[in-house]
């Protein structure tokens, strides 16, 4: 496995406010990468960064093994799809993915029809006049058919309803499949982008909290559903990622169980349920509301 | 996985098709730099026809035969050049970051982007003055195309002169621009200030140190020729101004 992206101590100041704060991390070659955290979490200036876009104020950041800043031979092979691009004042929908096809040097002409017919944006309307879908749909038109090496999608379909999103996610998967690449995806729909991932990185408040494999990661958490006093004495002692409580019962998620684990679990008389991606990383970010606290410390 | 990506030859292309990208980004809406700058010039250049008409009515033989002849209204292109430059700038930079286009090459291709537009409406005014010189003024005497006080020019200095001023106004317009997206308004108003600032000091000093007189030798010493060459050194300080401005922006 090589990594297309490697990121170490990376730190980017605005100012006085740290976005990102001495965060490593890489990106192995091939596969679709979440990269997920709050609004305001640093996700896209991350991508900003790994894009040249924006400059780093310490540590370094490879892209194809070089520097991603001003470099035109590492920018050729990299497209970013960013939910707040700005398109030129008097461009049409026809026009953003005129210049596109012109730039990105594998850009598939069929490809972009078949999406164009998907998702249907009005290609002669001003894209300033467009609605947030609209302007989504040509973001991720052009996304899909630059078929860059390393694509970066941030929050790529704001606006766009469900079925446009899942005609988004089956175009991905199998493209994907017959032209293999490197995506980045960020996303605060979690859960129904965590059957895409193969691997998710976790940032919040500027620092990575999970950086692990998707499947693991699923496999790894459970949530227990038991008596309550039974669940809290199971949990002692374990990496709890939250706990709620209603009356007698109480529902735990942990990390950390091994078979032999989920086995004690059950004769305990407890129940193991699997978490979804998006619970973990709510409970792992700040989802700790004083209510769910207040029923770990009853 | 096999090797896709970390070794795959130079899929990158090379600098000069890179460079004819960004000018195709410009051109791929040409509206606002290929079509209005001309429907406006001669939209203006009708308005004129018509006055010149009517005062021609209405005056008769009693017209004084050089009335119209000090127009220049075209030299309102050069204004709008600087302004078309800021807007195409502004227009498109943060949209060619997107596009994994480089600041540097982005700034290359404008410029000949900018030099293109410049030879282009140097060529076609000139053309222009030119049958307007055939035809004496458009039967009316009225001369709109010929650059102020070039109208006696021969052809190649008047093609010559809207060149080099068009060059200067894109290019001061450039620098701008690249004001605009490395500080935004705070940028272009501390620059207009320090503008200000340099310009009075400068006229302290040639006050001070007596050198009215040789500044006014400098204009009538010169031909017109040397004085439109000194835009250039000009012309080109701002391009690189605008270089190394916009190689630290960030959109």
């Amino acid at each position: 496995m090589t990594a297309v992206i490697e990121v170490e101590h990376l730190t980017k100041t605005f100012g006085k406010v740290e976005a990102v704060r001495d965060v490593s991390f890489s990106f192995a070659e091939g596969g679709i990468h979440g990269l997920l955290g709050r609004n305001g979490a640093g996700k896209t200036t991350l991508m900003k960064l790994m894009t040249g876009q924006e400059f780093l104020t310490s540590g370094t950041v490879k892209v194809f093994g070089q520097s991603p800043v001003e470099n035109a031979s590492v920018l050729g092979r990299v497209c970013f799809i960013n939910e707040s691009q700005v398109y030129p004042e008097n461009f049409r929908g026809k026009h953003a993915l005129k210049a596109a096809s012109q730039f990105f040097v594998n850009w598939d002409e069929e490809f972009a029809r078949e999406l164009i017919a998907d998702f249907g944006p009005p290609l002669g309307r001003p894209i300033k006049k467009m609605s947030r879908g609209q302007r989504s749909a040509i973001g991720v038109i052009i996304g899909l058919a630059s078929r860059a090496e390393l694509t970066f999608f941030d929050e790529p379909y704001a606006g766009l309803d469900a079925v446009a999103r899942h005609m988004f996610y089956d175009h991905l998967l199998a493209d994907f499949s017959r032209n293999p690449r490197t995506v980045v995806l960020s996303t605060h729909l979690i859960d129904e982008a965590s059957n895409l991932l193969d691997r998710v990185v976790v940032i919040d408040a500027g620092e990575i909290l999970i950086d692990a494999d998707a499947e693991q990661l699923r496999v790894e958490a459970v949530t227990l559903v038991g008596k309550a006093s039974a669940v809290r004495e199971f949990a002692a002692g374990r990496e709890v990622l939250g706990i709620q409580q209603l009356a007698g019962m109480a529902s735990v998620t942990v990390t950390g169980l091994d078979d032999d684990d989920r086995q004690a679990a059950r004769e305990a008389g407890l129940e193991v349920g699997p978490v979804s991606l998006q619970q973990l990383i709510v409970s792992r970010t700040g989802g700790r509301t004083s209510a769910t606290k207040e029923g770990a410390a009853s | 996985m096999t090797a896709l990506a970390m070794d795959a030859p130079g899929v990158a292309r090379g600098l000069k098709e890179r460079l004819w990208d960004v000018v195709r980004l410009h051109a791929t809406n040409p509206w606002t730099t290929l079509i209005l700058p001309w429907l406006i010039t001669f939209a203006i250049f009708g308005l004129n026809y018509a006055i010149w008409a009517l005062v021609s009515r209405a005056a008769g033989s009693g017209l004084e035969p050089d009335a119209f002849a000090n127009n220049g209204g075209v030299s309102w292109i050069l204004v709008y050049m600087m302004v078309t430059a800021v807007q195409a700038m502004s227009a498109t930079f943060r949209f060619a970051l997107g596009m994994s286009v480089t600041r540097r090459d982005y700034y290359l291709g404008t410029v000949l982007y900018f030099a293109m537009l410049s030879v282009l409406y140097a060529a076609g005014l000139t053309v222009l003055g030119w049958v307007e010189q055939l035809t004496d003024g458009w039967g009316l005497g009225g001369y709109f195309f010929a650059p102020v006080g070039l109208d006696s020019q021969p052809l190649w200095l008047r093609a010559y002169a809207i060149l080099v001023l068009l060059l200067m106004f894109f290019f001061v317009g450039a620098t701008f621009a690249a004001v605009w997206m490395r500080w935004k308004v705070n940028g272009l108003l501390t620059t207009f200030f320090a503008i200000a600032v340099v310009l009075v000091g400068l006229a302290w000093w040639a006050t001070d140190a007596g050198l009215w007189g040789v500044v006014g030798d400098f204009f009538t010493e010169h031909s017109i020729v040397v004085l439109l060459a000194w835009t250039l050194p000009f012309t080109a300080a701002a391009a690189l101004t605008g270089f190394g401005l916009l190689r630290r922006a960030t959109p």
